[in-house]
C-alpha cells in the first residue's frame, strides 16, 4: 500500500532535478503537483491503516518511517509554500523517496502490545516523528548551506551559486527548523521518562520496559542527538555559531537521529520492541 | 507597404557621432510626427538610446524614404549630410523586422543582454503610437518584438549574471545576506566604482552608508551623492564594528584593514561580513578572509566573475539568435496570410455574387417550390461556395515568399475577373 505513494515521490524527485538543473518553472510546478498528489495519497493510506488498526501507524518501525515520511513531506510542502522556493526540492527527495521504499518493501505489521495502549504513546511518537521531520529538513538545509557557503568563500561561483536561496534565509530557515525540531525532541524524550515510570507501575515484567535504561543503544543515541541539537540551540544563542557551524552541527544531528531511527531501530534497540 | 528602417548604432558610427544624431535629448514625440509627416512616409517610431538612433518608418517607396530621412536627420540635428552619410545602415522589410528583433533581445547591444533595451523599445514604440504616429506595420512590428524580447529572456540565459564589477558585487551581497533592506555599508575611500557600488545598496534599500575618506571633503562628497553620513578618517575601526558590507577603495600602499584591527573592531566573528576591496594595491590583508564568516573579494575576483558571465551570455547568443530567425519566419508567414486577406474576401464575395445573381435568373422555376425544399437549394448553393473557397484560402495564407504571393494574387485577379481597387489589395 505504501507503494503508491513511493512511486509518486519518485516521480516529483526525478521532475525536482530536472527543475534544478534547467531552471524551468513549468516542471518546478508539476513537480510540486507531483509531491502533492504522492503527500495526498500517502494520507490515504495512513488514514485506511488507522482504520485498520484504530490508530495511528506508528508502533511498528517500518509504518512508523511510513509516518515519518509523510510529516517529512508536509513540512517540506509548507516550507517551499511559504518561501517560494523550489530548489531544496532536489535535495529533501532522495531522502523522502529513500525511507518510503523501507515500508514499500517490508510493510510490517502493527503492534497489539497493551503496554502501547496508552495516550501518552501518541504524544511520544508523533513528538519524535515531527522532530524528526524537521530535523532531517535542517539538515537539508545544513548541507545546501555548506555546499554555497563552500563556492562563495572559495570564489568559485557554480552550479549551487545559481540555484539555491541566499546563505541568509538557509541560515534562518535552518535554525527556525532546528528550533521547532528540539522542542519536539524534548517533549518526546520528556513524556517517554514520564510513561515508562508510569508503565512499569502497571506492567512491571515487561521485557521491553526492563530495558529503558541509557544502556539501551536506542536510549543512549536519543540522549547524544538531543545533546546535540540542545548545544546547537544554545551555541547559535549564547555562541554565535550561526551560518556554517549550525549547519554542519544540524547535519550532525540528523546523522545521529536516522542512525537511531533507522538502523538501531531495527536492528540492535532492546527496548523499543514492541512487534 | 514596405517596413524601412534608417539609424547608426555603435556598429557603424563612432560615439561623437552618435552623440550629435541622438534624439532622446529633445522632444522624441515631436520628431516622430515630422517624420510620419513626410509625403513618402506614412507612419514612424524613432529609437534613440545612447548606443543607436533608428528611425522606423512604413513606406511605398523606400528609396525615396531614405532620401527624406537623411535631409530629416541633417536639418533636424543640424549635421551635414555627408558626414554621417557613411555611417548610415538601412534595412527594409524581412532584414529590418530581424534587426528590430535582435535589438529587442538584446542582441545588438554593447553589453549583450542587456535588460534596458527592451524596456527603451516600448518606450520609443508607446511614445509614437501616442503622436498616431503607427499604423498597422509598426503596430505589428514592435509589438511582436516585445513578444520576441521577452522570450529571449526567459528561454535563454543570455541577460544573466551580473556583467559590470558593480552589479557583480551587488548580487554577491543578495547571495550572502538574501533581501538587503536595513543592512549596514561602510564604503573607505571614495572613487567611481565604490559609487556606482554604494547607488546599487542604495536601490536594492539598504541602512545607512558610512563614508569615510582620508580627505574628508571627498567623503562628504560621495555622502551627499549617495544619501549617506560621511565620518571622519579615524572613525573608521568603529564604523568596521557595525557593518555589513564593506567597500574599500583607497590609494594606500598598505593594507588598512588587517585581522588584528578587525578583531579591535569588535567585529561579531557569528554575523556574516562582506568586504569588497577594489583598491590596487590592496586595502584588505588577505588574512582577513580566512575569518569564518567573512566573505573577502578584490577587485580581480570580481573581474573575473564579471568575465565569466560574459562568456555564459555568448554561450548563449546563438540560442537567442536562433529564436529571432524563428520569430522573423513566423512573423513573416503571419504578414504574408494576413495580407492574402483582401484577395480572399474578394473572391467569396465574386462567388457570392455569382450564386446570388443565378438564383436571382432561376427565380421563376423557384417561385413554385414548397418554402423547406426553397430553403434546401438555398442551403446546397451556399455549401457548395463553401467548399470551392476552403482549398483556395487555405493555399494563399501559406504561400512561402512574396513573391510568389504576388503571382497568385494576379493569376486570381485575372482567373476571376476580381474587382476592387489596387490598394485594398496591398494592404494588410
Amino acid at each position: 500500500m505504501n507503494t503508491l505513494p513511493l512511486i509518486l515521490y519518485a516521480a516529483a524527485g526525478i521532475a525536482y532535478a530536472i527543475h534544478f538543473a534547467r531552471r524551468d518553472a513549468t516542471i518546478g510546478r508539476a513537480a510540486t503537483t507531483l509531491l502533492l498528489f504522492g503527500a495526498l495519497v500517502h494520507t490515504f493510506v495512513i488514514g485506511m491503516q488507522t482504520m485498520e488498526v484504530r490508530h495511528v501507524p506508528i508502533a511498528n518501525p517500518s509504518r512508523a518511517v511510513s509516518s515519518f515520511v509523510w510529516l517529512l513531506t508536509l513540512s517540506y510542502l509548507y516550507l517551499e509554500m511559504t518561501t517560494d522556493e523550489r530548489s531544496m526540492g532536489v535535495f529533501i527527495l532522495p531522502l523522502i523517496v529513500g525511507l518510503q521504499v523501507i515500508p514499500a518493501i517490508y510493510p510490517g505489521m502493527e503492534s497489539q502490545d497493551p503496554v502501547l495502549d496508552s495516550p501518552w504513546f501518541w504524544v511520544h511518537i508523533s513528538s519524535l516523528l515531527f522532530a524528526y521531520a524537521s530535523f532531517g529538513l535542517a539538515g537539508i538545509l545544513g548541507v545546501t548551506y555548506m555546499l554555497q557557503f563552500k563556492e562563495i568563500k572559495k570564489k568559485h561561483l557554480g552550479y549551487f551559486y545559481t540555484r539555491l536561496p541566499s546563505l541568509q534565509i538557509l541560515d534562518v530557515m535552518n535554525s527556525r527548523a532546528v528550533t521547532v525540531g528540539w522542542i519536539f525532541l524534548t517533549l518526546g524524550v520528556l513524556v517517554g521518562v514520564v510513561w515508562t515510570a508510569q508503565a512499569r507501575g502497571v506492567a512491571p515484567n515487561d521485557p521491553n520496559l526492563k530495558a529503558m535504561s541509557l544502556d539501551d543503544p536506542k536510549i543512549f543515541v536519543a540522549v547524544v542527538t538531543w545533546a546535540v541539537y540542545s548545544f546547537a540551540v544554545g551555541a547559535r544563542r549564547a555562541l554565535g555559531w550561526t551560518g556554517r557551524r549550525a549547519a554542519w552541527l544540524s547535519t550532525v544531528g540528523f546523522a545521529f537521529a536516522m542512525l537511531n531511527f533507522l538502523a538501531i531501530n531495527y536492528f540492535v534497540t532492546t527496548s523499543h520492541t514492541f512487534y | 507597404m514596405h517596413l524601412f528602417l534608417l539609424g547608426v548604432s555603435h556598429r557603424t558610427a563612432p560615439v561623437d557621432l552618435r552623440e550629435r544624431l541622438d534624439f532622446s535629448s529633445g522632444d522624441l514625440s515631436a520628431a516622430a510626427e515630422q517624420i510620419a509627416a513626410r509625403p513618402s512616409m506614412s507612419e514612424s517610431v524613432v529609437l534613440s538610446t545612447c548606443n543607436r538612433s533608428e528611425i522606423y518608418v512604413a513606406s511605398d517607396d523606400p528609396a525615396r524614404a531614405r532620401e527624406e530621412l537623411v535631409t530629416f536627420l541633417s536639418d533636424y540635428h543640424h549635421v551635414p549630410a555627408q558626414t554621417f552619410q557613411p555611417h548610415l545602415f538601412a534595412l527594409e522589410n524581412s532584414a529590418a523586422v530581424a534587426h528590430l528583433f535582435r535589438v529587442a533581445a538584446g542582441l545588438d547591444s554593447l553589453v549583450v543582454g542587456e535588460p534596458q533595451i527592451l524596456g527603451q523599445v516600448k518606450d520609443a514604440y508607446q511614445t509614437a503610437a501616442a503622436k498616431h504616429c503607427v499604423g498597422s506595420v509598426l503596430n505589428n512590428v514592435f509589438r511582436w518584438s516585445f513578444g520576441v524580447g521577452k522570450r529571449v529572456r526567459t528561454e535563454t540565459a543570455l541577460g544573466e549574471g551580473a556583467v559590470s564589477v558593480s552589479f557583480a558585487a551587488v548580487a554577491l551581497a543578495r547571495k550572502i545576506f538574501g533581501r538587503l533592506k536595513g543592512r549596514q555599508v561602510l564604503v573607505i575611500g571614495a572613487g567611481e566604482i565604490s559609487s556606482l557600488t554604494a547607488q546599487h545598496l542604495r536601490a536594492q534599500g539598504v541602512g545607512d552608508i558610512v563614508i569615510t575618506s582620508r580627505t574628508h571633503a571627498h567623503a562628504e562628497a560621495l555622502a551627499a551623492e549617495v544619501g549617506g553620513v560621511a565620518v571622519p578618517w579615524d572613525g573608521m575601526v568603529n564604523a568596521l564594528g557595525s557593518a555589513d558590507i564593506v567597500i574599500t577603495a583607497t590609494g594606500s600602499q598598505r593594507p588598512i584593514i588587517t585581522r588584528a584591527q578587525l578583531d579591535a573592531a569588535g567585529h561579531r566573528r557569528s554575523a556574516a561580513l562582506f568586504i569588497i576591496d577594489i583598491a590596487v594595491p590592496r586595502d584588505v590583508d588577505p588574512a582577513v578572509g580566512e575569518i569564518e564568516q567573512v566573505f573577502l573579494y578584490n577587485i580581480d575576483d570580481l573581474q573575473s566573475i564579471v568575465e565569466e558571465n560574459l562568456s555564459k551570455r555568448a554561450a548563449e547568443v546563438e540560442r537567442a539568435e536562433s529564436i529571432v530567425n524563428e520569430e522573423v519566419t513566423r512573423f513573416m508567414a503571419w504578414q504574408r496570410s494576413r495580407s492574402a486577406v483582401p484577395t480572399i474576401v474578394a473572391l467569396r464575395h465574386r462567388f457570392e455574387a455569382i450564386r446570388a445573381s443565378e438564383l436571382q435568373r432561376l427565380e421563376g422555376k423557384l417561385a413554385p417550390l414548397p418554402p423547406d425544399a426553397r430553403a434546401r437549394v438555398d442551403d446546397v448553393t451556399r455549401l457548395i461556395v463553401e467548399k470551392l473557397l476552403i482549398e483556395p484560402t487555405e493555399q494563399l495564407k501559406a504561400l512561402p515568399d512574396e513573391e510568389t504571393q504576388a503571382a497568385y494574387t494576379e493569376a486570381i485577379n485575372r482567373l476571376f475577373k476580381l474587382q476592387q481597387d489596387e490598394d485594398s489589395l496591398k494592404r494588410p
